[in-house]
């Protein structure tokens, strides 16, 4: 059990305590309500080009880093499709510097053309590592359009076109800036070894004077539902042939995700999984092969993806994946693997929430989801789903048409 | 306006004190000791069984990883799939870690489970069967992980980086190759199981909320084993480096280059060693280095750049790692050789000095805060036969090093001629 606090500041800044005296550390996150999905399909990448540009100093510190690293503080970010998310970690005596750093950078930022220079090299260089210089790496840049035609989750989150990072300027950055970042668009967690009246005073006193800016709503349009299969072959050079399988599913806030959550985990939740042990182990067709949830905040994906043994054909291997998936249909066993997987999610939410950075994060995200309780709620809503849940999921998910496929071809010869 | 509130001066802070708290020990009826640290507010636990049976012992490549992930393929009472079962069923996390030095196994659980771990740790560390159908069938997608793993140019550039330094022949160095994976057998395995998997190689490292039942249980399942008395002969190979100091793998279809400079240094057993600790954080140990601040964020070359000190049995190791773009590739290693020179004639100035030394003091809180981070600290020294005196001197260290000491270390320690340079890409 999390036990926290929450209260809001006048500008409208949402703000979580929770209080963990074993530890001499105090973990600070602060959760903006921006991704990329907010972007301008003409100008993508941009929220998390502007996570990197966060890190160039803001309008009274010249410099965010060297003051943490001074006080023995340590910090990064991410940046996803729906939000953008700051961490940092600093011993409690010395948290005071945190409120100062964050304040200010979501005060104002410090726009300068040298800075946005440097990082647009910077992440294009993370563009290539990532995507380019990996094998493999392109799947998910080619997975995006194929699942989605009209929602912003069809480009990345590092953008649809590298051209859109090399064209930015400091115009659009200010203005994604002031729309986006703001107190009453951002979630702000502390946990750790701070106390309610003192974040409620340091909040107060750093966060207060901010002032509340206009958020443009926000008016995504809406995925139509998908009428007929999608198969894309690409060719590579690559030593092994994969698959990749993506069924569009309810939004993260859906009644039926925690069924799906336990679904993947029926699937391929460690080396006892159903996929694992059938088609790794068993039929030998698969050398790895994973399922899992994007958990987005729209309607997400349930995505399966393996890398095939040599010689295996790769429709053998997509109907086999399919045949696992409908044998969770069957009553067969699937009692003992549900109360396995149930045991598992339980005990991985107990390790997860040993972690003060684990927990500030959780806790904002449940409150941009609506609820930071949701957080001593989930064992429990995983706990609740029935054999007739995970059936009904399945035939109303697992549809063919709902499926989009790529075949990502090895063209190596192998001696 | 009433708000006022001052802004450009940072808030005021404190050098925090580092705690490290100390590990119990006790030591099994067959002699096995046991380090037990109490930490934590959750009902779970850590439990490390390690063992110096790692890559050094082995007599042909993959030998040592082998035998350490088929600890989990099949045991006298259990297939590899109930196994499996059984530990996903108790919410049992198993990691299986085969380093150059030593092996085992770590298991994080909730406490009501201790005794199905114990039960579950035994089969896997003294009741593995190595059955032939696992054992084919693991080597056979070990080399597809292989495969994509030689794609990639970071790899190549750390696989050749230590068969440079270390020697092509040597444990520590040489290149795993595609046919090494036909080589391993069953009997191969129970051969270096039963002569490296015994009381004798053994430590246990126990964190958490600790159960009180911990010392009994443990020797109940584990205080009679005894090992079969098999002379084992210690080869201490001697780490030679090769001669050629710079090498570039020729990758094509790539548009960055990987880059690793570095060489052999001394470990955690050499007085030097946190005053070089300190060094290689200035050189690029943090976010705030010298190489992060030239090379990413005034340059924009790449996506990251780190430096950093590995400790071995046999040696210790330093190295310079990153991926950059192609055309930037030359020019990224001149200012890395440029960062070492100045480092090695100019003192660094007093704020730097202070802000790497009170990063790192936060970097000690960090490695003490909580359960696993706290038996992972201990077990980097213990494995070296040191114990919480290393920390105090590294902390002492970090206080009291001045700009001259980093001078005379970066001389003594970062020649110039000695680095080996490995670069992999397009040409």
């Amino acid at each position: 059990m999390i036990n926290y606090k929450r209260f809001s500041l006048e500008n409208g800044l949402r703000v979580l305590v929770h209080e963990d005296k074993s530890t001499p550390l105090v973990a600070m996150n602060i959760l903006y309500d921006v991704g990329s999905r907010d972007e301008d399909p003409a100008n993508t990448g941009l929220a998390h080009l502007f996570e990197h540009l966060m890190f160039g100093g803001s309008v009274n510190v010249p410099d965010y880093d060297t003051p943490l690293q001074l006080v023995g503080g340590e910090n990064n970010a991410f940046t996803n499709n729906d939000i953008t998310n700051y961490y940092l970690t600093i011993p409690s005596e010395n948290i005071e510097t945190g409120f100062w750093l964050e304040s200010d950078r979501m005060l104002e930022l410090d726009f300068s053309l040298k800075n946005l220079d440097i990082q647009r090299n910077v992440v294009i260089e993370e563009f290539n590592q990532r995507y380019l210089n990996q094998p493999y790496g392109d799947a998910i840049l080619k997975l995006r359009p194929l699942a989605y035609k009209v929602h912003p989750y069809r480009w990345p989150t590092i953008g649809m076109d590298i051209d859109h990072i090399e064209n930015t300027d400091l115009d659009h950055i200010r203005s994604f800036f002031f729309s986006h970042y703001a107190p009453n668009n951002a979630i702000l967690a502390l946990t750790g070894n701070i106390g309610y009246d003192q974040a409620f005073k340091l909040s107060q006193k750093w966060f207060g004077p901010i002032e509340k800016r206009t958020i443009p709503s926000r008016n995504l349009p809406v995925e139509p539902e998908q009428k007929e299969e999608r198969i894309l072959t690409v060719e590579r050079d690559v030593p092994s042939t994969a698959l990749y399988k993506v069924w569009h599913i309810g939004s993260r806030k859906n009644k039926d995700f925690y069924t799906l959550d336990l679904i993947t985990d029926l699937l391929a939740g460690g080396e006892s999984g159903r996929l694992h042990t059938k088609l790794v182990r068993g039929k030998k067709l698969f050398s790895e092969i994973n399922a899992y949830l994007t958990a987005d905040i729209d309607p997400g994906l349930l995505i399966v993806q393996g890398k095939l043994m040599k010689g295996v054909d790769i429709q053998d291997a997509d109907e086999s994946v399919n045949e696992v998936i409908n044998g969770l249909l069957t009553e067969n066993k699937i009692q003992d693997e549900m109360e396995k997987v149930k045991n598992k999610f339980e005990s991985s939410t107990v390790f997860s929430n040993t972690s003060i950075m684990n927990k500030a994060a959780n806790l904002s995200f449940c409150e941009l989801l609506g609820d930071p309780g949701l957080i001593n709620k989930e064992v429990d809503a995983y706990r609740n789903v029935s054999h007739a849940m995970v059936t009904e999921s399945i035939e109303r998910y697992f549809n063919p048409v709902n499926c989009s496929t790529i075949n990502y071809i090895s063209t190596r010869k192998e001696k | 306006m009433m708000n006022s509130l001052q802004r450009v001066q940072p808030p005021v802070f404190q050098v925090e004190k580092v705690v490290i708290p100390e590990a119990k020990s006790f030591i099994l009826n067959n002699g096995v000791p046991v380090f037990i640290i109490e930490a934590g507010t959750e009902d779970i636990m850590r439990v490390e069984f390690l063992f110096r049976a790692g890559q050094i012992k082995e007599y042909l490549p993959l030998l040592a990883s082998t035998c350490n992930m088929m600890l989990s393929e099949g045991s006298q009472n259990y297939s590899a799939e109930e196994l499996n079962r059984s530990l996903d069923y108790f919410g049992i996390f198993l990691n299986q870690t085969s380093e150059k030095d030593c092996a085992g196994i770590v298991l994080f659980f909730l406490n009501k489970h201790i005794e199905k771990v114990l039960e579950l740790g035994r089969e896997i560390l003294f009741r593995p069967v190595f059955p032939e159908q696992e054992l084919n069938s693991l080597m056979k997608k070990r080399l597809r992980w292989y495969m994509v793993n030689r794609e990639k140019v970071q790899n190549l550039a750390t696989d050749q980086f230590f068969e440079s330094v270390c020697g092509k022949n040597h444990p520590y160095g040489y290149q795993i190759l595609e046919k090494d994976f036909e080589n391993i057998t069953p009997s191969l395995l129970s051969d270096f199981h039963s002569k490296y998997y015994t009381p004798e190689n053994m430590a246990v490292v126990i964190s958490g909320k600790i159960h009180k039942k911990t010392a009994e249980l443990l020797n109940s399942y584990f205080g009679n084993i005894n090992s079969k008395k098999i002379n084992n002969e210690t080869s201490k190979n001697l780490i030679k480096g090769e001669k050629l100091k710079k090498i570039h793998i020729n990758k094509t279809g790539t548009v960055q280059n990987a880059i690793r400079i570095g060489s052999a240094t001394i470990n955690k057993r050499h007085p030097d060693y946190p005053g070089l600790k300190i060094l290689d954080s200035i050189l690029g140990g943090y976010f705030g280095s010298r190489l992060m601040k030239n090379i990413r964020e005034e340059k924009g070359y790449t996506y990251g750049i780190s430096s950093s000190l590995s400790s071995l049995d046999l040696t210790g190791c330093k190295v310079i790692s990153t991926e950059v773009g192609q055309k930037n590739c030359k020019k990224a290693i001149d200012e890395i050789y440029k960062e070492i020179k100045l480092l090695q004639n100019v003192p660094v100035k007093k704020e730097e000095m202070e802000v790497v030394r009170n990063y790192m003091t936060g970097e000690m809180v960090r490695m003490f805060d909580g359960p696993f981070a706290l038996a992972e600290s201990f077990r980097s020294v213990w494995e070296f036969g040191l114990d919480n005196t290393y920390y105090y001197r590294l902390a002492e260290k970090i206080k009291t090093i001045d700009p001259d000491e980093i001078i005379k270390l970066a001389r003594a320690y970062y020649n110039i001629d000695d680095l080996y340079e490995i670069t992999v890409g397009s040409e």
